[in-house]
């Protein structure tokens, strides 16, 4: 994608957070890790008008696709950044995909997981900085 | 590789998303597909299609010439008037579908996809053999918006030096529009009502009269809407989109073009016994609608299942933001045309439960599009 009026834009990257490749973020709260992706994924996206939550229960593993993404004109896979057991999905994004967009790291999370190796997971993932890094090589 | 810049570039680049469609450098979306698809439904919105090709046809022979590469009746046609129709191999496989439009006895427009318009132009040429026809590629000397919408009419008359509304559908005619000199048809690719409007004598390369007239449609109150729009509006309307729903594996018969390959011509024209063989035997697949019943979105190239049996693929899917529904065009077995039918699609992992529904258009005809009732 060349980039044109929506990439131009401001891209947000909140600290705390640890992000994948791919632009799903991971946020450790207590025991649990919240999932979601970037800023940067959504914009790209655009207008989402549907998303495939994981499975409550599920076990999971780092990397694996476990539910989409959907704009008008595309589907974006969404790899899990952690392993572990899926703990709650956030079923208002059945109603209201477009929270996505417009708080991707708040209102718009996509699932809570119970890690099993965090740790070994954190490992793999990119700090906000370095994110930041990531996102400003693919903008040009 | 540099991407080819059409008429309307210089907005493009100003105000949308530009993407690389083909070869050219489009915009997906200016402020978004959702409210551009409904500026088109609910009042007017413009699109950018001067990289679609345009060709004149000329010469003594231009009817016959032209009844024998189009399926359609291009002798039926008075001057003035235009008509939908496909090109097809002599096997009957699809080469494009185009309009042709009549300017006089000896002087056709035809138009067909962007991104055919290399192989469309050698195709005409090597089947201009044995007729007396010249062929002039104008796509780059001419540019080409489309305003389209319940209010297009309205939306173009302010700028117009005449009132569009004299110009039936499918008629052309030349008006002169923020002073230039333009055919206007009254035609589209929205389901709509409104108009494709040829800006004459404007080269690619200074395209000031096209530029011109998009601001002025801006400024009077049109959308700019992009290619995004373009494909959910088209979809929502059932009408076919070449790579997707037709192409040279696909014949008019299954694709539900019969209406337009006209057996009762007298003449010869490239797939006609093809065609008729087909009509015999009857077809082993047809273009059919789905509608999903569960949650999802069916995209061009999912499976479509009758429990454990694969059926069939979609050619054309996504969602539909005036229905609210998730909508596709796949290929069936003619036994399941019927609409009601359950199927289901093939989504990553999942089968979702879908049905057959009309599909050309997939919304009611009395609120939307170009049949409805102005209230």
């Amino acid at each position: 994608m060349e980039e044109g009026k929506g990439m131009t834009d401001e891209v947000k990257v909140e600290t705390g957070l640890y992000y994948t490749n791919e632009h799903e973020w991971a946020k450790p709260s207590e025991d649990i890790v919240v999932i979601g992706i970037s800023d940067y994924a959504q914009s790209q996206l655009h207008e989402i008008v549907y998303v495939e939550l994981p499975k409550k229960d599920a076990a999971i593993a780092q990397g694996e696709a476990i539910g989409a993404v959907e704009s008008v004109k595309a589907v974006s896979d969404f790899y899990s950044p952690v392993t572990g057991t899926v703990f709650e999905v956030n079923e208002a994004l059945m109603d209201s995909p477009e929270k996505i967009n417009s708080d991707p790291y708040g209102e718009g999370w996509i699932a809570k997981v119970k890690p099993s190796n965090w740790d070994a997971n954190v490992a793999k993932l990119m700090d906000a900085e370095k994110y930041k890094q990531h996102i400003t090589t693919l903008k040009h | 590789m540099e991407l080819r810049k059409t008429h309307i570039y210089q907005y493009h680049a100003e105000h949308g998303n530009v993407i690389d469609f083909g070869g050219f450098a489009m915009p997906v979306w200016y402020e978004g597909i959702i409210p551009e698809h409904k500026a088109v439904r609910e009042t007017c919105g413009i699109f950018d299609t001067s990289h679609m090709g345009r060709v004149y046809a000329e010469g003594p022979e231009v009817v016959k010439f032209l009844d024998y590469v189009d399926t359609n009746d291009i002798g039926a046609l008075i001057d003035g008037k235009g008509v939908y129709g496909v090109m097809c191999k002599p096997d009957g496989g699809i080469v494009d579908d185009l309009i042709v439009y009549r300017q006089s006895a000896e002087k056709f427009l035809v138009v067909y996809n962007a991104g055919n318009r290399a192989k469309d132009f050698a195709w005409l040429q090597k089947n201009t053999k044995g007729f007396k026809v010249k062929l002039t590629d104008m796509s780059d000397k001419v540019g080409m918006i489309a305003i389209q919408g319940p209010k297009a009419a309205e939306v173009l008359a302010k700028i117009a030096a005449t009132d569009p509304n004299a110009i039936e559908r499918f008629n052309i005619a030349p008006i002169k529009i923020s002073g230039f000199d333009c055919l206007t048809a009254r035609t589209g690719y929205t389901g709509e009502d409104g108009f494709e409007v040829f800006i004459l004598e404007d080269p690619v390369t200074a395209p000031a009269k096209s530029l011109k007239i998009w601001n002025d449609l801006v400024t009077v109150g049109a959308e700019p809407c992009g290619l995004g729009a373009r494909d959910s509006l088209r979809l929502e309307a059932g009408l076919w989109l070449y790579g997707n729903d037709i192409d040279e594996t696909t014949n008019p018969i299954e694709a539900g073009l019969k209406w337009v390959v006209k057996m009762k011509k007298s003449s010869y024209f490239n797939g006609r016994k093809a065609l008729e063989g087909i009509i015999e035997k009857g077809v082993s697949r047809t273009l059919v609608g789905i509608t999903l019943t569960e949650r999802g979105i069916p995209r061009h190239g999912y499976e479509v299942y009758d429990g454990e049996k694969k059926i069939g693929v979609i050619t054309s899917g996504g969602v539909a933001p005036i229905l609210n529904e998730s909508i596709a065009l796949a290929y069936l077995p003619p036994e399941y045309k019927e609409p009601g039918k359950e199927v289901q699609v093939k989504i990553r992992t999942n089968l979702v439960k879908g049905k057959i529904v009309k599909h050309h258009p997939f919304y009611d005809e009395s609120k939307y599009g170009w049949k409805r009732v102005k209230a």
